[in-house]
């Protein structure tokens, strides 16, 4: 915006604002009542779920059952398939030490399993044999569980096509099975069953694909009944995960989907904000023109 | 006739300049006695006799007797400098003095990669990028692969290393070609055996006998000419761009020897190398004489031998001693003002860039504290290895800090554009190529096109503001056409055909090269020969045409042997013009020695003996020439001469704004009478504070004309300018004594307006570069742990390939107005000059707009996937592809004349990305891979 150009106010200029308005505010009309559209519950409760004062202490302590019943009523009508999302937050995927700390050849290739040099210090176990997966995504994979229920009515939650098939298909190999994984003095999260290959270990798939973002959603299974409004949702959760040792949070969320994907207001607040605002000058300068129809200065952006 | 002239004495160390001015030093008298003086004709050059002998004792106030002189005693002698000895016809003796061979070129194949790199790295970005680079190879803080780091600085150093030894390569062959020219060199004891030699072998005290046209190979005494009077001429329009022969003459002595003798001894002493190429001083002993020699008796290494069938010199200068490769100061590597300014700029980027990183990695070191007692149990830190119970890769939160900052310095060095290095390369290399390719920069007359010599400073062409010419000639193209004329009264301006008269001379056909329309009504007078008293005057005033100059005619063989071409070559381009259209109407001057003219008058052969010539002068306005008719009449023709017009390039580029100072060392009429009361001081002023005064007095003057300027002063002038202003400075020449000038200025020598893309660039510049605050903006969510969610092939990618292609394509082949509204309107020009396209606070603009447009393209896609699913590459890749469009759609609002290359590269551009992140993200080798 640093050039100011003389230039007769034509109609170029009027109906250049124009017709970026007329594409934005439908766009961002459309936008926003799919999102309006989406029924969505979060439910946050890794505060609620331990009840003592040493939360560390509880989680880390393998003697204690941390079970966790959370009670919730839907208020619209959820239109299958509703998908279940764990959400952590203040947990950086992100972090420079954390997303680094992996062996795509390893995930890939029964041969490569000694390419840990990566992974460190979660490469190879304290006798030498290497960790399969390796590094600390896979060490620190989400083991939290969810059972859920409605009016009291178990329901199957279909933890199948829950990862991206291309990387079940191509970054993950069909004949790498888990080896020597979570046997370290200090466990990070879930265990692996050695007998399924890493393609079809979906949960770690999903886990794997790491966060853009410190606060982030991962998809942990689909419930493929309508659920009505006012019915009483029960979940039954096993609150492993430890997020309490740096002060992060769990929440569980239960959303329909639509063209938009999940429920965001703000894109479509975006487009009817540039929309409007385009159309709002080009109603200006028409006022302008036919006021006076002359050389006005504006800038060229 | 001469020594009424003022003197401008310009001789540095050799003689001091306060002594020359008067018109005939002592000296003088104390000359060996007088010799038969060959014919002196009033040439400018001619002014020896004035100029005190260095070598007389008297000077010095000792010793009355010349040869007891000693030259220890010379060499000793602080006024007149140091001198060398050369023994005519024995270059063994001259051994220790440098041969012939020059050198232009800047590297040889052994020094083209240390000075090449060192003239490289004189750039701070590439000093900056070598710094970043080895700082990822460190395994601590490598962000990058350790290759992909080395990639873009290799690639731009190669393309200008290739660029540069491409340049350099053709100066070798020049040189080459220059050193392997064979001249013809009497052989070491023989006395009149000349032998072929390449000029790199002719040593200083070689004999060498030059042909008519042959281009001198060094500085020579003139020793003998086929002339009996000694008289050679030469032209010197490689030396100071003049295209009229000047005389030189061989000394009465040595001319007399060798027609007797055949050959040739003696010993010379001559002053020692300097740049002058207007003075010379040495003494020849021969026969127990001694015969002091001066400027005529010299001829230059560059000049080129005319209208004599041959001369015979002594080479006094050889090689990189020759007065023509002292004015040339080598080739120094200029830089652009752009460029000056972007390595400015690099400074200032480099320490917001320091204070990003220290933000950064402060930050980082807070949050580490913060989280001290966590960070053992927390998955995505672990401080620990387990194994070991060590803390693993973590030495505390000072060093934490460190590695952060290290590691930032890489991340953000993308906000120094090295994508613009390489476009501008580039650029410069498809600017030079459409500029020569331009059909109006081409001379038809000497086939040549517009050349581009050094690519770098192009895009200064746009922000001249002062301009030194060499001369008008250089800016009015050297020609003069004869229009009309009043004859007594009478007005004779209605020529219309061009017609060409021709003479017949034994089975020839000569004909003038030029035709010049001609007034029918004024042939008629003048065939009809008629007796009344309007056709003699007639006929009296083209005969003075004629024969009132000092126009050699030098007879061109063309394809057809029985036709011969007259080329008229003379001192100023009117009074070639004047001869051409005596010519034209029948009066012929056929040819000219010392001593007579001949004119075909109408078909009637007449030798006119000249008795005596006054040239033409600032005070009399005109010349004389007193000639003795074959009827046995004396005659004397007075003619005025034409004024120059002021020329009207001059008000054109005043029109412009810009200021003309037109230094030369010619004596054009117009200039001369400024000239003379400015060039003598000159010398003063440009070694004295006067320089300040001269500058005040200068910089209120549109126009400036510096008469009798050597070389070395106009350098002078123009680094007085460049020094005192910011104003960029453009010199035009064509002679090699307008080497050091060019050298000296920003741009070299000119062309039409075609203005440089700077804005262009300077959007690309910031633009471009704000990429770099997506990954800065990315920090705050990475616990400021500098994870790049761009993979490192996007990002080579991108500032190598995604946003400088379209640039380059626009900076070559968009023009903001059309040549010919350029040239209707100079004053457009300004906008260019007052560099309005580019300025600092451009850049401050620049930056603002790009940090908004980044917190755009970062917050938008942030806002709309917070508490999703989204994955790092997936918004890398969003992030990575918005500014590509964001820069390129920019790019399209700057652009003023679209075409069809253009719309291919902007939008080319776009969709490549969109396919090469496709391709990153899809194929198993690449990191993005996902």
């Amino acid at each position: 915006m640093g050039k100011m150009t003389k230039r007769r106010l034509g109609n170029s200029v009027i109906s250049a604002f124009l017709l970026v308005g007329v594409i934005f505010v439908p766009i961002g009309l459309a936008s926003l009542s799919a999102s309006k559209e989406i029924v969505e519950l979060v439910d946050r409760y890794d505060t609620s779920c331990v009840s003592v004062a040493d939360k560390v202490g509880f989680i880390q302590n393998s003697k204690t059952d941390k079970t966790c019943t959370r009670t919730l009523t839907v208020p619209r009508h959820m239109k299958s398939p509703i998908h279940i999302y764990y959400q952590i937050g203040d947990f950086y995927q992100n972090h420079r030490r954390y997303v680094k700390s992996r062996s795509d050849k390893q995930l890939r290739y029964k041969e490569a399993a000694h390419l840990t040099k990566d992974c460190e210090p979660e490469g190879n176990t304290a006798d030498g044999a290497p960790i399969v997966p390796c590094g600390l995504i896979a060490w620190s994979l989400f083991n939290d569980t969810y059972k859920v229920s409605i009016n009291k009515k178990a329901i199957e939650v279909n933890k199948k096509d829950i990862a991206w098939q291309s990387d079940k298909n191509n970054k993950f190999g069909s004949n790498v099975y888990p080896s020597n994984f979570q046997k370290g003095n200090l466990v990070g999260g879930a265990k692996l069953n050695e007998s399924i290959p890493l393609s079809e270990q979906e949960d770690l798939i999903v886990w794997m694909r790491t966060a853009a973002l410190p606060t982030f959603r991962k998809l942990y299974g689909r419930i493929e009944t309508d659920i009505m409004e006012n019915d009483q949702l029960t979940v039954v959760i096993q609150n492993n995960y430890n997020t309490y040792s740096f002060g992060g949070s769990k929440a569980l969320v239960l959303s329909t989907t639509s063209w938009i994907g999940g429920k965001n207001n703000f894109i479509g607040i975006a487009y009817l904000t540039i929309g409007g605002l385009c159309i709002f000058l080009a109603a200006v300068f028409i006022v302008l023109y036919m006021i006076k129809p002359r050389y006005v200065m504006f800038p060229l952006v | 006739m001469a020594s009424e002239r003022p003197l401008l004495t310009i001789t540095p160390g050799a003689s001091t300049p306060d002594e020359a001015p008067s018109p005939r030093p002592p000296a003088a008298s104390q000359l060996p006695p007088a010799q038969p003086e060959p014919p002196l004709r009033p040439d400018r050059l001619a002014f020896s006799v004035e100029v005190p002998d260095p070598f007389c004792p008297s000077r010095r106030g000792d010793g009355p007797d010349p040869s007891a002189s000693s030259q220890r005693e010379r060499e000793d002698d602080g006024d007149g400098g140091e001198s060398r000895a050369v023994t005519i016809g024995d270059p063994l003796t001259s051994e220790a003095f440098p041969g012939n061979s020059i050198r232009t070129a800047k590297y040889s194949v052994l020094t083209f990669l240390p000075r090449n790199l060192f003239e490289q790295f004189r750039r701070l970005s590439y000093i900056y990028f070598l710094v970043i680079t080895v700082l990822n190879q460190l395994p601590q803080v490598a962000v990058f692969g350790r290759g992909a780091s080395v990639l873009p600085l290799a690639f731009v150093l190669f393309v200008t290393a290739v660029k540069d030894a491409y340049e350099d390569f053709r100066r070798h062959r020049s040189d080459r070609q220059e050193n392997n020219r064979l001249a013809s060199v009497l052989v070491p004891g023989t006395d009149s055996e000349f032998q072929p030699k390449k000029w790199k072998k002719i040593r200083v005290g070689d004999v060498v006998r030059m042909a008519s046209s042959e281009t001198l190979p060094a500085d020579m005494v003139l020793l003998a000419t086929s002339d009996p009077s000694g008289v050679a001429h030469v032209q010197t329009v490689n030396l100071d761009g003049e295209t009229n022969l000047k005389t030189r003459y061989a000394k009465q002595e040595t001319q007399v020897r060798f027609s007797q003798n055949g050959s040739i001894g003696g010993v010379l002493h001559c002053e020692r190398p300097n740049r002058n190429i207007y003075g010379f001083q040495a003494n020849l002993e021969i026969d127990d004489n001694r015969v002091s020699l001066g400027p005529s008796n010299i001829v230059l290494r560059g000049c080129e031998l005319k209208n004599t069938t041959w001369a015979i010199g002594v080479v006094v200068y050889a090689g990189k001693e020759t007065k023509v490769m002292l004015n040339n100061s080598g080739a120094p590597s200029k830089r652009s003002r752009l460029e000056t300014q972007l390595n400015r700029e690099t400074v200032i980027l480099s320490i917001m860039l320091i204070g990003m990183c220290t933000t950064a990695s402060v930050l980082a070191g807070i949050w580490v504290l913060n989280h001290r007692g966590e960070l053992e149990f927390t998955q995505f830190f672990r401080e620990k290895d387990y194994t070991t119970g060590k803390n693993y890769n973590y030495y505390g939160v000072g060093m934490q800090i460190f590695i952060t900052f290290l590691m930032a310095v890489i991340v953000y060095q993308v906000i120094i554009p090295i994508s613009l290095y390489i476009s501008m390369e580039l650029v410069r290399l498809g600017q030079a190529y459409f500029m020569g390719a331009d059909k109006d920069l081409y001379d038809e007359s000497s086939r040549s096109k517009f050349q581009c010599r050094a690519l770098n400073i192009n895009e200064d062409l746009g922000q001249i503001r002062y301009v030194f010419s060499d001369k008008t000639g250089t800016l009015t193209e050297n020609k003069m056409e004869f229009q009309c004329t009043s004859i007594h009264g009478v007005d004779y301006s209605c020529g219309k055909d061009t017609d060409r008269y021709s003479v017949v001379v034994g089975d020839h056909l000569w004909t003038p090269k030029m035709a010049v329309k001609i007034d029918p009504q004024l042939v008629k007078l003048l065939r009809n020969g008629g007796t009344n008293k309007e056709a003699k005057l007639v006929l009296e005033f083209f005969i003075a045409l004629a024969a009132c100059n000092t126009i050699v005619p030098l007879v061109l063989n063309t394809r057809d042997h029985k036709q011969k071409l007259i080329d008229y070559q003379g001192e100023s381009p009117d009074e070639q013009a004047l001869a051409y259209a005596a010519a034209s109407y029948g009066i012929v001057l056929v040819e000219r020695t010392s001593g007579y003219i001949v004119i075909d008058v109408l078909g009637d052969r007449q030798r006119f003996d000249i008795l005596g010539l006054h040239e033409f002068d600032s005070d009399r306005k005109r010349m004389s020439v007193i000639v003795g008719c074959p009827d046995q009449t004396v005659k004397l023709y007075v003619k005025d001469k034409l004024q120059n017009g002021v020329p009207e390039a001059i008000e054109s580029l005043r029109q412009a704004d810009i200021k003309v100072w037109i230094l030369t060392g010619d004596k054009q009429e117009t200039a001369i009478s400024i000239g003379y009361s400015y060039g003598t001081s000159l010398v003063y002023i440009l070694e004295t504070e006067l320089q300040e005064e001269l500058f005040e007095l200068a910089t209120q003057c549109s126009v400036v004309l510096c008469c009798r300027v050597a070389p070395l002063q106009k350098a002078g002038i123009v680094a007085l300018i460049k020094n005192r202003t910011d104003d960029m400075t453009l010199a035009i020449g064509d002679g090699a004594n307008d080497v050091s000038m060019i050298q000296m200025a920003d741009v070299g020598v000119g062309i039409s307006g075609q203005e440089g893309r700077q804005a262009v660039m300077a959007s690309d510049f910031s633009m471009g570069q704000f990429r770099f605050l997506v990954p800065l903006l990315y920090v705050l969510y990475t616990a400021f742990t500098l994870t790049t969610a761009i993979t490192e092939w996007s990002s080579l990618l991108y500032t190598v390939l995604y946003t400088s292609l379209p640039t380059i394509v626009i900076g070559i082949l968009d023009k903001d107005l059309s040549k010919a509204t350029v040239l209707a309107y100079p004053k457009l020009y300004g906008s260019g000059q007052r560099d309005e396209k580019y300025n600092v606070n451009m850049f401050v603009l620049n930056m603002l707009e790009a940090l908004w447009q980044s917190l755009v393209v970062f917050y938008i896609p942030y806002f709309a996937y917070k508490q999703s699913t989204i994955d790092i590459s997936s918004l890398g890749d969003l992030w990575a592809l918005a500014p590509v469009i964001v820069v390129n759609i920019q790019l399209a609002m700057d652009i003023i004349r679209w075409n069809w290359i253009i719309h291919a590269f902007v939008w080319g551009t776009v969709s490549a990305t969109t396919i090469c992140l496709f391709v990153i993200d899809s194929i198993w080798v690449l990191p993005g891979y996902g």
